[in-house]
């Protein structure tokens, strides 16, 4: 391991990038949409050196620590385990890919559009890295303002309707986050003498009853708002409908991931009795979320808002392996997290290149395109055929991992999941149908001799994705290799729970 | 100690004082195109004043008989006083000039009001409390009718100098109770006075004390001078009125209730938490319902004061002296950041008044973004802090207050303070949502360019990031000045 810090690094050379915007003119278009690149690059550069990640090593790895608020025992510790390592590479990838596609659909305000996506790497990447409370609820805070802007200025016709309620519905989980955060953090303190908000030394303390109840309540809100689960996900749809499409892509690829690495890295472990107490409900909702938000997307007119649908539906596969605590469950959860950023990050960036095109997303509208776009086409099948999780495409792996563990849970609930894997087929099949097959419909033909199949950077852009959905469905053992030791961790904090005495299930048998 | 000795620690508030004769005399000899070496001058003397501050850091000790204290919390609100009349100094020439509003007296009466503040921290007597007090709000009255010609101007100096001399009055009256059942007027000896006291009599005082004294910070219900008050008002006048009365205030409920009253703060905490709640979300209810921006920040004034007051609930609240404390500090780091964000949100309100006809309205906000860049990220930085998004000072502020309350065993007001910062972070997004997400008027109104009023605004917005990421020196500065006072 080398004494280059890393970490900072990748979550740092974005902002640089970002500042050095500030002194370029902004009709240097060319040279605007470059440094961003460049420093997304570098940055995804630098997380490569994770892969030296030794999962057979200490937990945490490319620590780095400074004092930052002595007084306050906030300080800046960074480190990355084997889920940190996949998603932050997964992160940068995905910002890299819209900050390229961005390359010709941005026209307006370009340099305010590539300092705001960088400073939402900023933010993202500091919530996989950071290791301490406080640093993480900064950076929690800091990728929900450039979303914001993102979404408000560069966005569709209602998107200051949906820019104000993703924000306003965020900020208020993640601000009852902060009084969590702080109450656990004081209790540790009170309790040890020593006030830290360090995430080591705050997780595995046995906190009282009352304040894990309440305490996970409050992480719950703003890690379930994020992922986002039912009935917290209504924010969802419109942001995505109105989001530019590089916007989505992150949307969708990482900041709900935001929500499910909350939920692995800081609820699990620190509030492990709660989380066990909880995990009926969590189970129950990520079904319910999983059944909805297929079912939902079987009736979408528009394209993008079934993709933002199905993305309801695939995360409430996230929550169900995360809290069914087992191996199988739990790894799922995190593959099924880097699969779905991977596939819906890519079904975002096609529906948006057909949307530049046509500027309509009805699927209605649509039909025939096979044969005017044959290329456009056979990818936007493959993403669709591993958003179905067709084996040998990553989106398998991942259920095929949740139901297995749901299965050891509870049959019942392995059996509901894996229907819907069904109903996902049918309406990704028939969304496919209705776009590409059948005749064009007549609103198709006064835009049909203009289409074009992909260009070139369109290609360029969708190139790193599809050989991962494909490599990773056929060899998953680097992600499964890289993340097994803390998914074993987080089951050992949940097996060792005691759950909450004021609140126990009584079909629970205990 | 002889006198002589005792006028050394009083340096600051003499500087103060000379400065503003030398300020009025200046003005007589200055023709009109001139008159903006006042701004220069003002500046440099308060920065005068507040490197006077320095040597006496530390010293702790109270002069004149007991009238007067200088310890560390003084020097504090003192320093904090002098950071506020910088910006107000610097912010208001461009606004006021263009309104042919006289430079000279402005900066005079802001130099009175600035006194005043400084007294009040100092001190130790309930006399000295009033005098200040009355020096700090006398010239807040005239400023806030500064604009002679101006209708509201004039209705808000009216309405509040009304309510103020009233408020003034019942906290009067409350002095003379609490003399009257203890027998003296010092801080510290009523709090020895009323150790284990409680009666039906002192009940009467500390109501009269509380109605006084939240009047002037302007909690909700006493509240309702203040959006008239501040939307007559010039608007960077405005901007002092909001954070520099009541830093004062603070500093009298600081001196009244968590020191002359400290024994009795099981009594009054029951209250205090009711006006916390209410003014927090009274306030930010109204402000969601203001189309005016000027009127918008005057309703989010209220509500910030809700927050300041959570920190003396939780010092009322807190279980032991060290948490008691932090409670004292986080109003002391609320009021200091508060004031820096404040005074500069007011400001660009004033640049986009250059129009005589524009009252600050939200469609004056419109396309601010591509028609002044700079502007309006800088906007965007103070009303995220207003909202409290880190790494902003208003973030850490706020963060402070809810660790205090927290600390305190007060977990539900905390809940209370960060449901509110969420309500209220629609109304400021809004500003944001203007600027850059709709287009400009047709004919969109000019922005004051003013070098004196970007360099201002520059410096408070790094001020505002800088105090957010690393407030480091200051805590150390904070917990030292707190803990002069236990």
């Amino acid at each position: 391991m080398s004494d280059l810090p890393v970490l900072s690094l990748i979550v740092f050379t974005p902002l640089v990038g970002a500042l050095l915007l500030l002194f370029v003119p902004g009709n240097a278009h060319r040279l605007i949409r470059w440094i961003a690149l460049l420093a997304s690059l570098a940055s995804f550069g630098f997380s490569l050196a994770l892969l030296g990640y030794d999962p057979a090593g200490a937990e945490f790895q490319f620590r780095e620590e400074l004092p930052w608020i002595p007084a306050f025992g906030m300080s800046y510790i960074l480190g990355v385990d084997g889920i940190s390592v996949v998603l932050v590479i997964l992160t940068t990838l995905l910002s890299v890919v819209s900050i390229f596609y961005s390359w010709d659909p941005i026209t307006t305000r370009v340099k305010e559009y590539y300092a705001t996506m960088l400073l939402l790497m900023v933010g993202m990447l500091g919530v996989f890295v950071s290791l301490d409370l406080f640093l993480f609820y900064v950076f929690w805070e800091i990728s929900l303002i450039p979303m914001y802007l993102v979404i408000g200025i560069w966005g569709g016709p209602r998107r200051v309707y949906a820019t104000v309620k993703f924000v306003i519905y965020t900020l208020v989980g993640s601000l009852l986050m902060l009084v969590a955060i702080l109450a656990v953090a004081i209790a540790h303190g009170s309790e040890t003498g020593t006030f830290t908000f360090a995430y080591e030394q705050l997780r595995g303390f046995g906190y009282a009853e009352s304040l894990q109840g309440l305490a996970f309540v409050a992480f719950f809100l703003a890690f379930a708002i994020k992922v986002p689960m039912w009935p917290l996900h209504t924010w969802l749809p419109d942001a995505h409908v109105e989001a530019p499409t590089a916007g989505s892509i992150i949307l969708a690829g990482v900041l709900l991931k935001l929500g499910g690495y909350g939920f692995l890295r800081y609820s699990i472990p620190l509030l492990p009795d709660a989380s066990v107490a909880f995990a009926p409900i969590i189970i129950g909702l990520a079904v319910i979320a999983i059944i909805y938000g297929a079912l939902v997307a079987m009736v979408q007119p528009d394209l993008k808002k079934l993709v933002a649908y199905s993305s309801v539906s695939h995360m409430g596969f996230v929550m169900l392996g995360a809290f069914v605590f087992n191996q199988q469950g739990l790894a799922g959860a995190v593959f099924q997290m880097v699969s779905h950023g991977i596939t819906t990050g890519a079904l975002f960036l096609l529906v948006g290149i057909i949307y530049e095109q046509t500027h309509d997303r009805t699927i209605a509208h649509m039909g025939g395109l096979n044969a005017r776009l044959p290329h456009y086409a056979a990818i936007f099948g493959l993403f669709t055929f591993a958003s179905i999780g067709l084996p040998g495409l990553s989106g398998f792996v991942g259920e095929f991992l949740v139901v297995l563990g749901a299965f050891r849970y509870s049959g019942i609930v392995a059996a509901l999941a894996m229907l819907v894997v069904i109903v996902g087929a049918v309406y990704m099949l028939w969304m496919f149908q209705r776009v590409f097959f059948t005749v064009p419909s007549g609103w198709m033909r006064a835009p049909w001799p203009r289409l074009r199949d992909m260009s070139r950077n369109e290609w360029l852009s969708l190139a790193p994705l599809i050989i991962l959905v494909v490599a990773l469905g056929v060899w998953p053992a680097p992600v499964l290799d890289m993340i097994a030791a803390p998914v074993d961790r987080i089951v050992e904090a949940a097996s060792g729970a005691q759950g909450l005495t004021s609140l126990s299930w009584p079909w629970m048998g205990r | 100690m002889d006198a002589v000795d005792d006028l050394v620690t009083l340096l600051p508030e003499l500087i103060l004082s000379a400065l503003v004769l030398v300020v009025i005399t200046v003005d007589l000899f200055l023709s009109r195109p001139n008159k903006w070496l006042l701004t220069p001058l003002t500046v440099a003397g308060l920065i005068l004043a507040g490197a006077a501050l320095i040597p006496v850091w530390g010293t702790n000790e109270t002069v004149y008989d007991g009238f007067y204290v200088v310890d560390d919390l003084s020097l504090f609100f003192k320093g904090a006083t002098i950071v506020i009349g910088i910006f107000s100094a610097l912010f208001a020439p461009a606004y006021l000039v263009s309104r042919r509003l006289p430079l000279g007296e402005f900066n005079a009466m802001l130099l009175f009001a600035l006194i005043g503040m400084c007294v009040l921290a100092s001190s130790s007597d309930l006399i000295t409390l009033f005098v200040g007090l009355e020096l700090m709000v006398m010239p807040g009255y005239l400023l806030t009718g500064f604009h002679k010609t101006d209708r509201y101007s004039n209705e808000g100096g009216l309405k509040y100098f009304l309510l103020g001399s009233f408020a003034s009055a019942i906290l009067l009256f409350g002095v003379a109770w609490t003399y009257g059942l203890t027998g003296t007027t010092s801080v510290v000896g009523i709090a020895a006075a009323l150790e284990g006291q409680m009666s039906g009599a002192l009940l009467v005082a500390i109501a009269f004390l509380t109605v006084g004294g939240t009047f002037k910070i302007a909690a909700v219900p006493f509240h309702y001078w203040t959006p008239d008050a501040y939307q007559g008002a010039p608007t960077p006048i405005t901007g002092f009125l909001s954070v520099g009365p009541k830093l004062g205030a603070f500093a009298l409920l600081v001196r009244v209730f968590a020191e002359a009253l400290a024994p009795l703060r099981a009594d009054w905490l029951g209250v205090f938490l009711v006006l916390t709640v209410l003014t927090m979300t009274v306030g930010n209810v109204i402000a969601l319902t203001q189309v005016n921006v000027k009127r918008m920040l005057a309703y989010s004034s209220i509500a910030h004061t809700g927050y300041i007051m959570a920190g003396l609930a939780a010092y009322a609240a807190a279980p032991t002296r060290e948490l008691a404390q932090r409670g004292i500090e986080s109003i002391l780091f609320y009021v200091l950041g508060y004031g820096v964000m404040n005074i500069a949100a007011f400001a660009v309100v004033g640049m986009l008044q250059r129009d005589q006809s524009r009252f600050g309205g939200l469609n004056s906000f419109a396309g601010l973004a591509s028609r002044a860049p700079a502007r309006a990220a800088a906007m965007t930085i103070l009303l995220l802090s207003l909202t409290g998004i880190p790494p902003t000072v208003g973030f850490f502020a706020k963060l402070y207050v809810l660790l205090a309350t927290v600390d305190a065993g007060l977990q539900w007001l905390a809940v209370v303070i960060v449901l509110n910062a969420a309500l209220a972070a629609y109304y400021y997004l809004r500003v944001i949502v203007t600027m850059y997400m709709r287009d400009a008027e047709s004919e969109p109104a000019p922005i004051d360019g003013s070098p004196l009023g970007s360099v201002a605004l520059a410096l408070s917005v790094v001020g505002v990031v800088a105090l957010g990421l690393f407030p480091g020196p200051i805590l150390d500065l904070l917990r030292a000045s707190a803990a002069s006072i236990f």
